[in-house]
């Protein structure tokens, strides 16, 4: 077993090390390794006007999918846990789950379809674009919220601050999203690790000047293999840092939680 | 304030449960508590009371205003829930000025107040834990200082201690008592444990099926209960289904009892109810003749300490009764001042 487990791990790392090592290499064509080190490519990738372009969107697009999962996804995932029961709650758990189920391509296809219409022209703009991903990463705030919201209990600390005299807005703010801010730090971040790798909508759906990093990337493939390489690794370290993040914040929190069980 | 329920019912929505015309008052510094099995209606009645149910007829008032229509946060009751339902991101002295915030108190007064609540439940020195820090008793005390301190119109407890270990839960009914009688204050206690119910109410109401079955004192209760299910449900019993075979006398399977049969007709159908601890043992040779003693050998010897709880095998049937003898015993004797007759159970 602990064969398999290592022959499993090197088969998953052997692509990301190669990416790393062509980044600094001098010189690769024809052999296993590249040879000589240079922090060129970087500089490269770093200097190219439109790697430079669809790096800002990706970050303007995390940012506004972020905004957007918690304007839309809190109230929605707050009616669900409240409200609903039974049927309900199947029915909006079916629909938000519904676009993990849709592969992304007849999603991206659908978009295509109704907005490249004279009624709804607006493929290819930022705000379809950030619309789009906020469908693809809904679900999973939605579903995260609903599990932790029911998880905590919130009903009963509500009703117990409603006796004390609190209104509804004093509960949500005082008693119910404090409650919810550590989850709703990691759904952030889920989302924006989501985000940032998304390709097969962006690529799609994208206008010419609001190109995301992944899509940009594809081109990089067709020019020096080094410049691929540090272009990729520039994606690779983003997601990272979201998904490192993400798994912190869900330590600290259980931690808390275990030190508060004590 | 006297909190009052003027023939108020309630089902829930679709279904046939629900209570049905209640009627209860609870005076000022009274503890009134319900009890009933699980599914009888005692929590909904406090649900109804609290705001978080609507009544479908019939006026909820407090203080002589009805409330039915306004919400939980207008009626200024104080609630202490099953899980305490202390707000984990607050210190204790947050959550307990957290009702004092909410009305507009400014922060040094309402740190004050909570701080001295805190003292009146003995938790002074705690005033900057977190509720996570606390065992489940001084939890409790937490809840109910909150329930307490913006000086509310009556005081709700729902379960309060069935989250408790027994021995904590001794102590902590003589705390709620301590305090409630502190505080003067109009108060009902929603429980399934009658012994807790009898110890420290003023007023007990038994429930079941979303009716009231009896409103008493716990003594009323015990020793005069409406019928087999309240003798059932609160303390031991002895219940025989009998019918009354002439003045003074009424057949049951375990033999003719003697007993006041209150000018009932011959025939009438009764449950006959006994106390275990009103049956007295007999150490030595049983006199059959007399109709109130029954010779048998014991079917279980349960020892609870101060007394034994022993089912005597008689013929036709078994009796139950307490004693603090310890000694073998040979049969039982009935007096008849401890025989009740209750409606035959149908």
């Amino acid at each position: 077993m602990p064969f398999v487990a290592i022959a499993y791990l090197i088969f998953l790392a052997a692509p990301v090390l190669l990416l790393f090592v062509g980044s600094f290499g001098d010189v690769w064509s024809g052999t296993l390794l590249p040879s000589g080190f240079t922090w060129r490519w970087y500089q490269e990738v770093a200097g190219d006007p439109s790697f430079r372009r669809a790096f800002i969107t990706s970050l303007k697009i995390v940012a506004t999918t972020c905004i957007l999962n918690i304007l839309i996804g809190l109230p929605l995932a707050y009616a669900i846990h409240a409200g609903a029961r039974g049927g309900v709650r199947l029915a909006a758990r079916i629909v938000t789950l519904m676009p993990i189920a849709v592969p992304e391509l007849v999603l991206a296809f659908g978009f295509i379809l109704v907005f490249s219409s004279d009624a709804l022209p607006w493929l290819g703009s930022f705000w379809l674009l950030a619309a789009g991903h906020l469908v693809l990463t809904l679900p999973y705030t939605v579903t995260a919220l609903v599990a932790d919201m029911d998880q905590l209990g919130l009903a009963e600390y509500e009703h117990a601050a409603a006796t004390l005299g609190a209104s509804f807005p004093a509960r949500i703010w005082d008693v119910t999203l404090p409650q919810l801010h550590t989850s709703l730090l990691s759904c952030m971040l889920t989302v924006a690790a989501l985000s940032i790798g998304e390709f097969q909508l962006s690529n799609l759906v994208s206008g010419f000047l609001s190109r995301t990093y992944p899509v940009v990337l594809l081109q990089a493939f067709y020019g020096a293999t080094g410049f691929a390489c540090a272009a990729t690794l520039v994606l690779l370290g983003l997601a990272m840092i979201a998904s490192l993040t993400s798994g912190l914040t869900a330590r600290v929190t259980g931690r808390r939680k275990v030190g508060a069980g004590a | 304030m006297t909190l009052r329920y003027d023939q108020v019912s309630y089902s829930y929505p679709g279904t046939s449960t629900g209570v049905f015309d209640i009627a209860l008052e609870i005076g000022r510094g009274e503890l009134l508590a319900i009890i009933g099995a699980s599914g009888s209606g005692k929590s909904t009645i406090l649900k109804l009371l609290a705001g978080f149910l609507k009544p479908d007829t019939g006026p909820i008032l407090i203080g002589g205003k009805d409330v039915g229509a306004s919400l939980p946060e207008a009626r200024r009751l104080g609630v202490v829930f099953q899980n305490y339902a202390l707000f984990p991101h607050m210190r204790l002295w947050e959550n307990i000025a957290y009702p004092l915030k909410v009305r507009g108190i400014a922060k040094q007064e309402r740190r004050a107040r909570a701080i001295e609540m805190l003292g009146r439940v003995g938790m002074g020195k705690r005033a900057e834990d977190y509720p996570a820090e606390l065992s489940g008793g001084q939890q409790q005390r937490v809840a109910l200082a909150r329930a307490l301190v913006f000086e509310p119109q009556g005081l709700l407890l729902d379960e309060p201690l069935s989250a408790l270990d027994a021995g904590l839960r001794l102590e902590m009914r003589d705390e709620i008592l301590r305090v409630q009688r502190q505080a003067g204050i109009a108060t009902l206690l929603v429980t399934h444990d009658q012994e807790e119910a009898l110890s420290i109410a003023d007023k007990v109401v038994m429930m079941r099926d979303g009716r009231i079955v009896q409103i008493g004192t716990p003594r009323e209760l015990y020793e005069t209960p409406a019928d087999a299910s309240v003798a059932a449900f609160v303390g031991q019993s002895n219940l025989w289904s009998g019918s009354v075979s002439r003045d003074g006398i009424v057949t049951t399977p375990i033999g003719p009892l003697a007993c006041d049969t209150q000018g009932r007709s011959i025939g009438t159908k009764v449950t006959v109810f006994v106390r275990p601890e009103r049956v007295e043992p007999i150490t030595g040779p049983v006199d059959a003749s007399n109709p109130c003693c029954f010779a048998g050998s014991m079917s279980a010897d349960r020892y609870l300490g101060p007394v034994r709880r022993i089912d005597m095998a008689v013929a036709g049937g078994a009796i139950r009764l307490e004693t603090h003898l310890r000694g073998p015993i040979t049969g039982v004797t009935i007096p008849h001042d401890a025989i009740r007759l209750l409606p035959a159970t149908s």
